[in-house]
């Protein structure tokens, strides 16, 4: 109690020391006159009695001293004093406080940044739910999804979780009494889903166990900006009915702004378990999610989920028989891990780039140091403890980084915002936004971003301050005072010959990183997709409605629609069917000739829906045979044309022409099918693995679909004709909706290397920071030495040593530490590169390109930084040079 | 006067907290000068201590909660800061007098056992 009484007390004191000071004064006044009050009773003079008391009591100045060292801190005060010198000496040295402070900041801020994104990624999880560390997303594997019946088993088994519930992602039309249908994003969970997110809504009520059960009168939840985009945030909306897919469903209420989870939701409407959904073998489900009860770690909640799939196993061998529960974090399940890597990757460049950043300041304050000899010196020899020395030095250096933090938050949060804008794709059409959780993750900073910006911040501080301040402690002041120049010039030379090195070192390693990253993105860019994306237009439509419901009238629409938009100006040509690189579905097959097997063991190939004339718009090639054409009528002879992949397979060295194959629906078989044409490959999932699918096309005529693509080359730019489609699908039926599109194909396609895209970038800029600091380094150290010995060059070439002696001695001083960072830094490369494998497409780590490429450029740049104060160095007048001090 | 003065004697750390702490509690309140007075009359000598070194350790035991000070007038109508013990400061008092005790009793013993 009393310490922190006493501490108030000392605390109260030095927010008002003028208090405490008045009041000492008169303290000290009437001690005085009591003093001198009894000497002048004693017979002295009232001037000898003033004098007399001065002398009993001493020093005043120094009894206030000890009074204000005694009530307040005085570290405090003395830190205050440092601090102002500090400033003094920052801004008497603009240049340089201007260099370290900028140099800081970009260190700092890419730190900064790519934590936060990091930390949005990896660490936060949702917005608005409530400790995501506690949530657990459950799915079954291998590959992906659970059944309702799993879900069931698992909520009622487990004990690890407080809370189990699972997500089912569809699509729906929306209809209300405004008469427009609009497509939106529709997510069917279980009932208690908020619960165990931890997330009431904001406006009406949660859904109730009822909500959910067969029969249940159909209820839905909005989104807080689907509120505010369709109801314009009324409140009353809460309790009406809407339409949903023709289904009246009543609104019971709103979440709260910023809740969208697990992904960007319109509205979450309850996952109603009908018999089809109660299948077994209806694994497709998105997944399970559950919240860890108090006290239970991830471990033991995998291993009690893994006891509870062997027991189904057993329960249930013909469907579950092979599946287990796949337990994972947020990270883990949504990000994955090789993404995690990347993130880990990145992380480490940026802090390469602020090591290097430190190494720089380390040098240019060392440099400072020496100038600082004599002045340190002084200091010394009146009395300052070396503690102080130290203190003040590391205060500087603390006021520079915080200075460099400040700053670097700035550059922070602009970079974050970039990297928003870019991952998201807002540069790019809105339909196109990439992956989920960049719809959903708040980049934000959160109290985990200013904890690492305050650590990094004072760390690097410490880092690059305490190696100038504890050589300039450790001098010796008689030396120093006599020469004024420190003398230790070895010891200096030597540190500042490591820094250097350090600094090419890790420069190189990045240098290498960022050229295998360029070149597995150029990889990924140039590679053959096996189609011409350019001049490609598209747009998703979605027959929607009892008009649609028949495949002629399907047939119908999209053979209006091609007719149509073949007469936009422009457009060379149209088809309809699935886009190349994805949008082809899993379908069993059987080969005519080949033993029927079980359903189980049947083979699945991807099948695609395209309209005649699709091949010609995406510039495939046809290898031989016909392309669909109007012939193909659903009554005419069953047809498909199979690509090349998918021929060499099943019919090598035979004319795949003529051959038959049927499909299954369910276990039904279809008709059997004539392959009627071979298509060049076109790269299906995997862009540069052209050749990895087989593939079959099936005509749309006779295989309709009510979701289609609708693809257009175009003579002019693609964007132009967009609004001429619109208008075409408005004139044919004003209530359809558009779900995605229309774009440019091309990019469609520039959302899939779009993440190799930003980390090449980042490693690049890195790699250019980091290759920038690292010479700048150089050349200040080669320079500072130059300028430090000038007086020996001058002696030199006095003596006798030609112009290409005094370059050797420059350029070896110089260089030696670049080369051995360079070979350090070389093997690191590998060893760095090696861990960024994951991440490289068609690129070895040791890829001699790569590492040949940036040895070159750093070798460059170390010429560089040595080349200009070498020519100075040459120049140096011998006369001038001897009387120089 | 010269000739008239004893070395001066360098108080321990601490022990000047005790002095005054002692004074105090024997005297009543009391302000600085009457306790320089005081501590010069037992030490019988006047410049045993410079009268401002005290005030840092008024300060001290202030915080310290043991002592308080309060603004009032003397007999000659000067006005003076008086220092009186609190509760708090009575019993650091018993306290540190005894712990000075041992102290003190430890230090003559090992002075009367070295030769």
């Amino acid at each position: 109690m009393a310490a922190v009484r006493r501490f108030l007390r000392r605390l109260a004191n030095l927010v008002l020391p003028d208090r405490a000071e008045s009041e000492l004064a008169r303290e000290l006044d009437a001690h005085l006159a009591l003093v001198s009050d009894e000497l002048e009773r004693r017979g002295m003079t009232r001037d000898d009695a003033r004098l007399a008391a001065l002398r009993a009591f001493g020093s005043v100045a120094r009894a206030k001293d000890l009074h204000r060292e005694a009530r307040s801190f005085a570290w405090l005060d003395d830190i205050r004093q440092d601090i102002g010198y500090a400033l003094r000496m920052l801004r008497r040295s603009p240049g340089f406080t201007s260099v370290a402070i900028v140099t800081l900041a970009v260190g700092i801020g890419l730190n900064t940044a790519v934590f936060t994104v990091t930390n949005a990624t990896l660490f936060k999880g949702f917005p608005l739910v409530h400790r995501n560390d506690r949530l657990l997303y459950l799915t079954s594997g291998p590959g992906c999804c659970v059944s309702y019946p799993a879900f069931e088993d698992w909520r009622a088994q487990a004990t690890s979780f407080s809370g189990m519930a699972i997500v089912h992602g569809v699509q729906r039309t929306l209809s209300d009494q405004s008469g427009f249908a609009e497509q939106y994003e529709a997510t069917e969970v279980s009932a208690d889903t908020f619960r165990v997110a931890g997330q009431s809504p904001m406006l009406g009520r949660d859904f109730s166990p009822a909500d959910d059960t067969p029969g249940a009168r159909p209820v839905a939840m909005l989104s807080y900006g689907f509120w505010d985009r369709r109801f314009a945030r009324d409140p009353a909306v809460v309790g009406q009915s809407i339409r949903i897919s023709g289904t009246p469903t009543t609104v019971i209420g709103v979440m709260p702004r910023g809740f969208s989870f697990p992904q960007r939701v319109d509205l979450w409407v309850p996952l109603v378990p009908t018999p089809e959904v109660r299948h077994r073998e209806n694994r497709d489900t998105w997944f399970v999610f559950g919240r860890l009860r108090d006290g239970v770690t991830v471990e033991a909640a995998r291993a009690e989920m893994t006891t509870i799939g062997r027991r189904l196993e057993i329960a249930y061998p013909e469907t579950d028989r092979g599946f287990l529960p796949v337990v994972a974090r947020f990270h883990e399940f949504f990000i994955g891990s090789s993404a995690t890597s990347i993130y880990q990757a990145m992380l480490g460049a940026v802090s390469f780039v602020l090591l290097i950043a430190c190494a720089n300041l380390a040098n240019l304050l060392l440099a400072r140091a020496i100038g600082r000899v004599r002045e340190t010196s002084v200091r010394l020899a009146l009395g300052a403890g070396r503690w102080r020395i130290v203190r003040q030095f590391v205060i500087e250096s603390l006021m520079l980084s915080a200075a460099g933090g400040f700053v670097g938050w700035w550059m922070a949060k602009w970079g974050v915002r970039t990297y928003t804008v870019f991952a998201s794709g807002s540069g790019l059409s809105p339909d196109i936004r990439g992956t989920w959780f960049d719809n959903v993750l708040d980049y934000s900073p959160d109290f985990r971003v200013f904890a690492y910006l305050a650590a990094i911040s004072i760390g690097t501080g410490l880092l690059f301050g305490l190696a100038p301040a504890r050589r300039l402690s450790k001098l010796d002041v008689n030396a120093a005072l006599k020469d004024g120049r420190g003398g230790s010039r070895g010891h200096g030379g030597r540190l500042s010959g490591l820094l250097v090195a350090l600094e090419m070192a890790l420069a190189i390693v990045l240098l290498a990183g960022a050229g295998v990253m360029i070149r597995s993105f150029w990889n990924v860019y140039t590679a053959d997709v096996g189609f011409k994306a350019e001049n490609v237009v598209v747009a998703l439509l979605s027959l929607t409605g009892d008009r649609y419901r028949t495949r002629d009238a399907q047939t119908a629409f999209f053979d209006d629609l091609t007719t149509r938009v073949s007469t936009i100006p422009g457009v060379e040509s149209v088809s309809v069917g699935a886009l190349p690189g994805g949008g082809a579905q899993r379908i069993a097959y059987e080969i005519e000739g080949t033993p029927t097997l079980d359903d189980q063991r049947r083979p699945r190939l991807w099948g695609s829906t395209i309209g005649s004339g699709y091949f010609a718009t995406l510039g495939v090639s046809l290898l031989s045979g016909r392309d669909f054409n109007d012939t193909d009528r659903p009554s005419a002879i069953q047809v498909l044309i199979v690509n090349e992949r998918f021929a060499g397979r099943h019919w090598p060295g035979q004319n795949p022409l003529g051959k038959r194959l049927r499909l299954f629906r369910g276990r039904t078989p279809g008709p059997w099918m004539t392959v009627v044409g071979v298509a060049s490959n076109v790269a299906q999932n995997d862009p540069l693995q052209p050749d990895a699918n087989s593939l079959v096309y099936l005509p749309f005529r006779q295989a309709p679909r009510p979701d289609s693509w609708i693809v257009a080359r175009t003579r002019v730019p693609p964007g132009t004709v967009s609004a001429g489609i619109r208008d075409e699908v408005r004139a044919m039926d004003a209530t359809l909706p558009i779900p995605l599109g229309p774009f440019a194909l091309v990019d469609r396609m520039a959302d899939r290397y779009r993440y190799r895209a930003i980390t090449g970038v980042l490693f690049l800029t890195c790699a250019a920071v980091a290759l920038l600091l690292a010479s700048v380094g150089l050349y200040a150290v080669v320079s500072h030495s130059v300028s430090r010995r000038t007086q020996e060059i001058g002696i030199r070439l006095a003596i006798g040593a030609t112009a290409r002696d005094i370059l050797a001695l420059v350029f070896r001083q110089g260089l030696l530490p670049s080369a051995a960072g360079l070979a350090i830094g070389l093997a690191a490369a590998y060893v760095v590169n090696r861990a960024l494998e994951a991440q490289l497409v068609q690129v070895s780590p040791a890829d001699p390109v790569a590492l040949v490429a940036s040895s070159a450029v750093l070798a460059l740049s170390a010429v560089l930084g040595c080349w200009m104060p070498a020519r100075r160095a040459m120049r140096v007048d011998p006369v001038v040079a001897l009387r120089h001090d | 006067m010269a000739s008239e003065q004893k070395p001066r004697v360098e108080l321990l750390q601490g022990t000047l907290d005790l002095i005054v702490l002692r004074s105090l509690g024997t005297m009543g309140p009391q302000h600085a000068y009457g306790l320089a007075a005081r501590i010069e009359q037992v030490a019988d000598h006047p410049l045993a201590l410079n009268q401002g070194t005290l005030y840092p350790a008024l300060v001290r035991l202030e915080q310290k909660g043991w002592i308080k000070g309060a603004w009032q007038r003397t007999q000659n109508n000067r006005e003076a800061k008086y220092y009186s013990l609190t509760k708090t400061g009575f019993r650091a008092l018993k306290h540190e007098t005894e712990r000075w005790r041992r102290l003190a009793g430890l230090v003559d013993k090992l002075l009367l056992q070295e030769p």
